[in-house]
C-alpha cells in the first residue's frame, strides 16, 4: 500500500456507483414503509367519501338516534338497535373473558411452573387462532342447543313476605335459535388470549425486586400476587382490557352466525331476556347489506357509515389502550 | 475485479515471523493517525474536549483513564463509528495519513475497510470459523487465495494451531478467549494500517488475558494499535506510548508509558496512576 | 425469657385450619380453573365437531381394535424408545417435517398449478427464472459483483415483463408439448438443481472439515469433487423422474400428478432419508417415524378392505376433498373449489403482502433514524401500524371494496381482490413480527459488521437478515393461518359463497373455504348441520393447526440453539 497521502485520500473517498447502489436500496425500503401509511389513507377515504355521502340524504341526527333500523324493507336507518346488539355482546364477552383472563395471566405469570407454561400459553394461543367462522358455527349448532337444555329456568331468590326486599325471581328464558348468549359465549372464549397474554406480559415485567420486598416483609403468595404485582401492572391489564373489548365490538362472523340479523331494541327492564333472544350488532348490519345484492343507493352507503362509525369506535379505543400503557409504565420504574 | 471502491490490497502471504526492513524501520514512529482540536458532544453532554495527539505507526499506544472520561469515544471517532449514533456531533480534525476523514467526500465505509476494530465483548458471527475470518475479504470482493489468507490471519491471531482441523466448525463453540482471537483474526485479514482495540481483555479470565497481551505485542511489528484499557497495569505492561484522558474527555498527558508511570507530569495523573481515584 | 418462648412460639405452624392458607389454596385453586376452562370449553366444542364429522359410533369395535394394533400401539413404542435417545429425537422431528412438509408443498403446487393452467404457469416460470440463473453464473465466471447484485431483481421482474409480453407467441409453443412437461420443467428441474447444490456444498464443507485448508472455499473455486457430485445428484432426479413418467405412460396414466409428486416429495424425502441413514448412526432410527404412522394406516386400511371390517361412516371422505358442493346430496356434497380457492388467495397474498410488510419492518428496525424528521416519521409509522392492526376486518373488506371495485375497476369478487383485502389485513401482523425478529440480533453484531467496513445492505443480508430468518418465517406462517380462516373482509367484497369451480386465474371469480361453511350453516338436512359442514370445519382447522404447529415448532427449534 502506498503512503503518498494523494493515494490514501483517493482509496477513502466515495464511489460514485455504490453510494447511488446504497441509497437505492435504502430509499426502496422506505418506500415499502410508506406504503403502509397509504394503508390507512386509504382506509379514511374509502370510508369518509361514501359515509358522508350517505349522511348527506339521512341526517346524521337520525342515524345516530333513531331506533329501528330497517335499510331494505322500510329504509330507515337508526343506529341505535344495531348499538344496542354490538353493546349487550361485548359486555356478555368482557364478563367470561376478562376475570377469567386476568386469572390466566396470573397464573401464568406467578404461579405456573415453567413447564406448565410451556404447555398451557402454546394452548391458549389456540383459542384465537380458530376462525371466526368455525367459533360461530359452533355457537350456532352446539353450544345452543346445549344450554337450551337447562332452560327455561327460574329461581325465586327473595320469596314473598320478606320484610324490607321486594320480591325477586331470577327468570331466564329459553332461547331462540339466534341469540346473543351464545354469541357471548364464544366470542368471550375467543378473546381471552388477548387478556391472558397482554396481562400476563405486563405481570412478568414487574422487577422481582418488588417482589422480594413483599416477601421479605412476610406476606404470603396471595398477597404479593393481588397487593403488589397486580396493582404494579394495572396499566398493561387495563391495556389488554380494552383492546380485548374492541376486538369483540369489531368481531363479525361469529356474531353473524350465533345471533342472526334481527335488530331490536333492547328489554327492560328484563334485562335476561336480551340474552335470550336475535339482535344484530353493526357488523352484522354489515354483512347483511354486502350479501343483499344491492351494489348502489342509500342502503349500500349505509355500510360505509356504519364502517365509519365502528372505525372511529376501534380507534379511539385503540388509542386509548396505548396512552393508557404509556402512561403508567413510567410511574414505577 | 474487485468493487471499484475499495483499495488494491497486496497481501504479503509470508510465514508467521516477519523480518523488518530499512524502509520500515524507519518508518516506524512516524505519525499515522492525528487528532486536532477533536470535540464530540451527544447532545448536551460533551464527551470530548478539545483532544490533540499524535499516534505513531507501528507501536502500542495506549489510552486509559477512569471510566467515562471518552476513550471510547476517542477510539471510535478514528474510524467513524460514532457516526452510527444519532446525536454524536464531531468538531475538529481527525487525519488518517495526512487526510481529514472528517471531509465531507470521504466514505466511512471505505475508511472502516482500511482500519480494524475489536470490541470488549467478543462478537464473532454465528458461522463458521472460516467464514468468519473470511468475511471481511468476501465484502470486499477479495476472492483469491482465500484460503491461505485466511490461514495467514489466523496464525499471526495465534488460534491458527488450535483450530486448524475445525474451520467449518461454528465460532460461537469457541471459548471466550478464542472467540476473542478469533475477533482479531477477523478484523487483520483485511491488512488493516490501524487496529483499535476497545478493551479487548477485560471480558476475559487471566490467562486468556494474558494471551491477548502476547498477541498485542506480536501484532504490533504488523499493525498500528491502538487500545482502551482501563487496566493501569495492562497499559504499562505492552505499550510504548500511553494518553491519560481525564474526566470530561480531557486528554490530560501523552507521552512515552514509562515517562507516564515513573514520572508523570500532571498532579492529577499522578493522582489517578497511584491509585487515589478512578 | 418468657418473651423468648413467646417469639418460638409464634413462628411454629399452627394446628388446625389456617386461614391464609386456606385462602391462598382456593386463590390458586380458582386461577387454575380459569386458565383451564377456555381451553376445555373449546376441547368440548372441538368434541362436538369431530363427533359429527367423523361419526366415531358407526365404527364396529374390530376397527378400533384393527387400528389401535397397526397405528396406535406401534406408534406408541416407537415413540417411548425414541423419547430417550436426543440424536433419534431430532432426526425424528427432521423427517416428519421433510415428510409433510414436502407432501403438503407439493400437493399444493400441484392444485394450485392445476387449478391455473401449468402450460402457463410453466411460461411464467421460464421466463421468471432464466434470467437470475444467467445473472449468477456471469457473477460466478467474471466475479465482478458490483452490479449483479441488484441486478438479480431486476432481471426476473424483467424476465416477468418479457413473459407478459411474449405470452402470445410463446404460448402456443409450449401448448404441443404434455402437461407433465410443464411440471417437469417448473417442479423436477428446480428440484434437481437445488438437490445437486445442497449435495455439492454438503461435500465441500466435509472435506474443508476432514482435510483442513483443502479443496474449498465452495463458493468461489468449488472443488472438482464437489460439482462432480452435484451434477450427479441433478442427473439421478431427471432421470429417475423419467423412469416414472416412463411407467405411468407405459400403464395409461396420465404422468402429470406422478411428476410432481416424485419430484416434490418422495426425492427429498429419500434424500434426507438415505443421507441420515449413511451419516448419523446414533440418530438413524428416527427416520423411522413418519413412515412407522403412515404405514400403520396402510396396513390398516389394506386389512379393513380385506375383511370388509365395519369402518367409520364418517363425512370426511375423499367425496369432500374432490368433489364440488352439492346441496341435495349429503355424501356428494364437496369443498374441492374451495379449497383451491383458499390455497390460491392466499398464496397470492403472500406475494402481495410479505414483500412490502418485511421491507416496512428493515425499514423501521434498521434505516430508520432515531430522532429529527426521520425519527418522528418512523414514530408516526409505527404507531400507525400498531393502530392497524386493531382495525376490524370488515373495515378492510371495505377498504377492498372501495379499492379494487370502485377505484381499481375490477369485478366483484375475484382472486385478486381477495388476495389484496387479505394482504392489507395481515400487512400489520408482518410488519411487528418481522420487527421483533430483527430486535432479537444482538446489536453486537451489527457493530462487529460495520466495524469492518460492511455498508448497511452487506451488514443486512450477511448478518442480521439470516438471523432474523426464523422469526420472520414464524411470523409470516401465523399471518397466512390468520389470512386462511378470515371470512368477513370476503363477504364484504362480494365473494360468491358457493361456487362449483376452483378459479381459474387471478381476476376470475373466487371461493374460499370459510365461506361455504358460512353458507351453509343453516342448512335444513340434519346431514349438513352435524355431518357435511363440520366435516368441512375439520379441515379447515386441520390446516389451521398444521400452520400454527409448524410456527411453533420453528419459533422453538430456534430458540433452543441460541
Amino acid at each position: 500500500m502506498s503512503n503518498e497521502p494523494g493515494d490514501r485520500k483517493r482509496s477513502l473517498q466515495r464511489n460514485g456507483f455504490v453510494v447511488r447502489k446504497e441509497r437505492f436500496y435504502g430509499r426502496l425500503i422506505a418506500a415499502t414503509a410508506v406504503l403502509t401509511i397509504l394503508v390507512t389513507v386509504g382506509i379514511i377515504l374509502a370510508l369518509s367519501g361514501r359515509a358522508l355521502t350517505f349522511w348527506s340524504a339521512v341526517s346524521p341526527i337520525a342515524f345516530f338516534t333513531g331506533t329501528e333500523w330497517s335499510p331494505i324493507i322500510n329504509e330507515t336507518y337508526g343506529v341505535l338497535p344495531l348499538l344496542s346488539g354490538t353493546l349487550i355482546v361485548t359486555v356478555g364477552s368482557a364478563l367470561i373473558a376478562l376475570p377469567i383472563g386476568l386469572g390466566a395471566a396470573i397464573y401464568l405469570s406467578e404461579y405456573a411452573s415453567n413447564r406448565a407454561r410451556g404447555v398451557l400459553k402454546p394452548a391458549l394461543e389456540i383459542l384465537a387462532g380458530v376462525p371466526t367462522v368455525i367459533y360461530g358455527y359452533m355457537a350456532l349448532v352446539y353450544v345452543t342447543p346445549l344450554i337450551d337444555g337447562v332452560l327455561p329456568f327460574s329461581a325465586q331468590l327473595v320469596p314473598p313476605g320478606v320484610p324490607v326486599l321486594p320480591e325477586f325471581t331470577f327468570v331466564m328464558p329459553s332461547l331462540r335459535t339466534f341469540n346473543a348468549l351464545s354469541a357471548s359465549i364464544v366470542v368471550g372464549i375467543m378473546i381471552i388470549p388477548m387478556v391472558s397474554s397482554i396481562s400476563e406480559d405486563a405481570l412478568s415485567a414487574v422487577p422481582d425486586s418488588l417482589r422480594e420486598a413483599g416477601y421479605g416483609l412476610g406476606s404470603t403468595k396471595f398477597d404479593v400476587s393481588t397487593k403488589i404485582v397486580v396493582p404494579s401492572a394495572t396499566s398493561g391489564i387495563v391495556a389488554s382490557y380494552v383492546l380485548a373489548i374492541s376486538r369483540a365490538i369489531g368481531e363479525t362472523m361469529a356474531v353473524v352466525m350465533a345471533m342472526g340479523m334481527s335488530p331490536q331494541m333492547p328489554y327492560f327492564p328484563n334485562v335476561l331476556r336480551n340474552l335470550a333472544e336475535s339482535s344484530q350488532t353493526m357488523t352484522a348490519a354489515m354483512v347483511q347489506i354486502a350479501s343483499a345484492d344491492s351494489l348502489g343507493g342509500v342502503t349500500y352507503e349505509a355500510m360505509f357509515a356504519l364502517g365509519m362509525t365502528l372505525f372511529g369506535i376501534t380507534l379511539i379505543m385503540n388509542v386509548l389502550a396505548e396512552l393508557v400503557r404509556r402512561r403508567f409504565r413510567e410511574t414505577y420504574q | 475485479m474487485s468493487e471499484p471502491d475499495t483499495p488494491k490490497i497486496e497481501t504479503t502471504v509470508q510465514g508467521t515471523g516477519t523480518s523488518e526492513t530499512a524502509d520500515s524501520i524507519a518508518d516506524r514512529g512516524r505519525t499515522v493517525i492525528e487528532s486536532r482540536n477533536l470535540s464530540v458532544h451527544y447532545g448536551d453532554e460533551q464527551a470530548l474536549q478539545d483532544v490533540s495527539m499524535k499516534v505513531p505507526r507501528r507501536q502500542v499506544t495506549a489510552i486509559i483513564g477512569p471510566s467515562g472520561c471518552g476513550k471510547s469515544t476517542f477510539l471510535r471517532c478514528i474510524n467513524r463509528m460514532n457516526d452510527l449514533v444519532d446525536s454524536a456531533v464531531v468538531e475538529g480534525e481527525l487525519l488518517l495519513e495526512g487526510t481529514n476523514v472528517y471531509d465531507d467526500d470521504i466514505d466511512p465505509v471505505a475508511l472502516r475497510r482500511q482500519i480494524g476494530m475489536v470490541f470488549q465483548h467478543p462478537n464473532p458471527f454465528p458461522k463458521s470459523i472460516y467464514d468468519n475470518v473470511a468475511y471481511g475479504l468476501r465484502i470486499q470482493g477479495i476472492t483469491d487465495k482465500m484460503d491461505e489468507r485466511v490461514q495467514t490471519a489466523l496464525e499471526r491471531a495465534a488460534l491458527w494451531d488450535e483450530v486448524k482441523d475445525q474451520l467449518q466448525k461454528s465460532a460461537l463453540d469457541l471459548s471466550g478467549g478464542q472467540q476473542q482471537r478469533l475477533c482479531i483474526a477477523r478484523a487483520i485479514a483485511v491488512d488493516p494500517d490501524v487496529l483499535l482495540m476497545d478493551e479487548p481483555a477485560s471480558a476475559l479470565d487471566p490467562i486468556a488475558t494474558s494471551k491477548i497481551e502476547d498477541l498485542i505485542e506480536e501484532l504490533a511489528e504488523e499493525y498500528t494499535v491502538i487500545i482502551v484499557t482501563h487496566n493501569m497495569q495492562q497499559a504499562a505492561r505492552i505499550s510504548d506510548k500511553t494518553a491519560v484522558f481525564l474526566t470530561g474527555g480531557n486528554l490530560v498527558e501523552f507521552d512515552d508509558t514509562e515517562s507516564i508511570f515513573e514520572n508523570p507530569e500532571s498532579e492529577r495523573v499522578e493522582d489517578y496512576i497511584t491509585g487515589k481515584f478512578g | 425469657m418468657g418473651t423468648e418462648n413467646e417469639t418460638t412460639e409464634d413462628l411454629r405452624r399452627t394446628d388446625g385450619i389456617d386461614l391464609a392458607q386456606l385462602r391462598g389454596g382456593l386463590f390458586e385453586a380458582s386461577l387454575v380453573f380459569a386458565t383451564v376452562v377456555g381451553i376445555f370449553a373449546l376441547a368440548v366444542l372441538f368434541g362436538y365437531i369431530a363427533f359429527d364429522a367423523f361419526q366415531p359410533l358407526t365404527a364396529s369395535a374390530r376397527w378400533y381394535l384393527l387400528y389401535f394394533g397397526t397405528l396406535v400401539a406401534p406408534t406408541a413404542a416407537y415413540t417411548l424408545y425414541v423419547r430417550r435417545r436426543p440424536a433419534a429425537r431430532d432426526v425424528n422431528a427432521k423427517a416428519f417435517g421433510v415428510f409433510f412438509g414436502s407432501l403438503m408443498l407439493a400437493l399444493v403446487t400441484y392444485i394450485v398449478a392445476s387449478a391455473l393452467d401449468p402450460k402457463d404457469v410453466f411460461v411464467y416460470a421460464i421466463f421468471g427464472a432464466v434470467p437470475p440463473t444467467l445473472v449468477f453464473l456471469y457473477a460466478r465466471i467474471s466475479d465482478d459483483r458490483t452490479y449483479t447484485g441488484p441486478l438479480v431483481p431486476v432481471s426476473i421482474v424483467g424476465g416477468l415483463a418479457a413473459g407478459g409480453a411474449l405470452f402470445d407467441v410463446v404460448r402456443p409453443i409450449v401448448g404441443i408439448a404434455q402437461e407433465w412437461v410443464a411440471y417437469f420443467g417448473f417442479v423436477t428441474l428446480p428440484v434437481a438443481g437445488i438437490l445437486g447444490l445442497v449435495v455439492a456444498r454438503r461435500y465441500a464443507a466435509k472435506s474443508t472439515a476432514e482435510v483442513g485448508v483443502a479443496d474449498d472455499d465452495w463458493r468461489t473455486v468449488m472443488g472438482r469433487q464437489a460439482k462432480y457430485r452435484g451434477g450427479l445428484a441433478f442427473g439421478a432426479v431427471v432421470g429417475s423422474t423419467l423412469v416414472v413418467v416412463v411407467a405411468a405412460l407405459v400403464n395409461g396414466i396420465d404422468p402429470a400428478f406422478w411428476v410432481v409428486i416424485f419430484s416434490g416429495f418422495v426425492v427429498p424425502v429419500a434424500y434426507v432419508v438415505g443421507q441420515t441413514v449413511l451419516d448419523d448412526a446414533d440418530g438413524r432410527i428416527g427416520v423411522a417415524g413418519p413412515f412407522v404412522v403412515v404405514g400403520g394406516v396402510l396396513v390398516g386400511a389394506i386389512i379393513e378392505r380385506q375383511f370388509a371390517i365395519q369402518g367409520l361412516e364418517s363425512f370426511l371422505t375423499p367425496n369432500l376433498l374432490l368433489n364440488s358442493w352439492d346441496g341435495l346430496n349429503a355424501s356428494n356434497a364437496g369443498v374441492y373449489p374451495q379449497i383451491v380457492g383458499s390455497i390460491v388467495i392466499v398464496a397470492f397474498m403472500a406475494l402481495l403482502a410479505f414483500p412490502v410488510g418485511i421491507g416496512a419492518a428493515i425499514y423501521l428496525e434498521e434505516y430508520a433514524p432515531a430522532s429529527g424528521w426521520g425519527g418522528r416519521l418512523a414514530t408516526l409509522l409505527e404507531v400507525n401500524i400498531s393502530n392497524l392492526a386493531g382495525v376490524p376486518s370488515v373495515v378492510y373488506g371495505l377498504l377492498g371494496l372501495a379499492l379494487f371495485r370502485n377505484a381499481l375497476g375490477f369485478g366483484t369478487g375475484i382472486v385478486f381482490s381477495a388476495a389484496g383485502t387479505l394482504g392489507l389485513l395481515i400487512l400489520p401482523i408482518v410488519v411487528v413480527s418481522t420487527q421483533e425478529a430483527l430486535r432479537s440480533v444482538p446489536d453486537s453484531l451489527r457493530q462487529a459488521s460495520f466495524g469492518m467496513g460492511a455498508s448497511r445492505w452487506q451488514t443486512l443480508r450477511n448478518v442480521v437478515l439470516p438471523e432474523a430468518v426464523p422469526g420472520t418465517l414464524t411470523g409470516t406462517i401465523l399471518a397466512l393461518a390468520r389470512a386462511i380462516g378470515e371470512t368477513a373482509p370476503l363477504v364484504i367484497i362480494a365473494v360468491a359463497t358457493t361456487r362449483y369451480t376452483p378459479p381459474e386465474g387471478l381476476f376470475s371469480a373466487a371461493t374460499a373455504l370459510p365461506l361455504q361453511i358460512f353458507a351453509a350453516r343453516s342448512s335444513a338436512h340434519a346431514e349438513f348441520r352435524h355431518g357435511v359442514v363440520p366435516a368441512a370445519a375439520v379441515v379447515l382447522l386441520v390446516l389451521m393447526l398444521l400452520m400454527n404447529a409448524t410456527a411453533i415448532v420453528i419459533r422453538n427449534r430456534y430458540e433452543r440453539r441460541s
